[in-house]
């Protein structure tokens, strides 16, 4: 089988048809989606600001900053990953078609191994920065490239509307 | 509820036929273009507001202090808050005459109000003394908080379906 055929396959199951129809479920999820970005990406921006050196934030030990707002962003993160992935069975076939979707699950893969890079390479030696306001490149890369990716997933998400 | 019952429908009809209002409707991807950007200062400033409020209510950055925070946050606040408000407009002059009849957007507008004057007022005190005023009375404060900017954000969302 043809992923196409599997995703118009998915696209014609009963809880897809349900939850892209009139009622509310839909209007729910995708509210969710949306106030969970605050919760979320909102969260991690001050991670990534203070990998970056910037704000007052970067007098503060980077352990501490991680260790508190983490746990929070992860939270949110999955909040965010099972309501979108509630609007994906929602409507399989147009996500599959639009060229912004293609893009936002590229960017979400890449900023999946940007976190697994930080922490398995990166956050392990914070003992010897933790103080800093300057932290080492790689740190402030994956800073960089969290914020980048992350606007630019929201970006490609409102798009998916669109094309 | 409706903003025709407070504002007569020729104001609304105005604001369509301003120069800014036929540029975005008439655009192809101007309302959507403005429409991201409000999201993306919707992201951040919710999330300046829920690390403030968190704290108030006993989690998340706890090391440092509310005051502190809300002080760090501030710049970004009111800088992403400038942002929504101006993309807002924009998103309202281009269908003026739509929303003057919708509920959700009324209410968004009601629970704005709300929101900003609790921020400015109570929100500030509580946040602004480096001795914290009582813990029960941050919790409120900080409740009210996400309740009000969150309702806004719900109720934005429910303008499109309803």
């Amino acid at each position: 089988m043809h992923f196409v055929e599997f995703v118009q396959w998915l696209n014609d199951r009963h809880f897809s048809v349900a939850l892209r129809g009139d009622d509310w479920p839909f209007p729910i999820i995708e509210t969710v989606h949306i106030l969970g970005l605050g919760v979320s990406v909102g969260l991690v921006i001050w991670i990534d600001l203070r990998l970056l050196g910037v704000t007052m934030l970067r007098h503060e030990r980077v352990s501490e900053i991680v260790s508190q707002l983490e746990p929070w962003a992860m939270g949110g993160f999955i909040v965010m990953f099972i309501s979108g992935f509630l609007l994906l069975l929602a409507e399989p076939m147009k996500c599959y078609t639009a060229l912004s979707f293609r893009l936002k699950v590229i960017m979400l893969i890449l900023a999946g191994l940007n976190v697994w890079y930080f922490h398995a390479k990166v956050y392990p030696t914070v003992a010897e920065w933790d103080e800093a306001p300057a932290v080492p490149w790689r740190a402030r890369m994956v800073g960089i490239l969290s914020l980048t990716l992350w606007f630019g997933i929201i970006i490609a998400g409102r798009w998916t509307a669109y094309f | 509820m409706s903003l025709l019952g407070l504002f007569p429908l020729s104001f609304f009809l105005w604001c369509e036929k301003t120069h800014l209002g036929l540029w975005i409707k008439n655009g192809t991807w101007t309302f959507a273009t403005i429409e991201t950007v409000h999201i993306m200062a919707l992201t951040v400033l919710l999330g300046t507001l829920v690390v403030v409020d968190l704290r108030m209510l006993g989690f998340g950055m706890l090391r440092q202090s509310p005051s502190y925070l809300a002080q760090l946050m501030a710049p970004w606040t009111y800088g992403s808050l400038v942002v929504i408000i101006l993309t807002g407009i924009c998103m309202f002059v281009s269908e003026a005459n739509r929303l003057s009849r919708s509920g959700p957007f009324a209410f968004k507008m009601l629970l704005l109000i709300f929101a900003v004057g609790t921020h400015f007022t109570i929100r500030a005190k509580v946040t602004g003394d480096a001795v914290s005023l009582g813990s029960r009375l941050s919790k409120v404060v900080a409740s009210l908080s996400i309740v009000f900017w969150f309702g806004v954000a719900l109720a934005g969302r429910a303008i499109p379906f309803l």
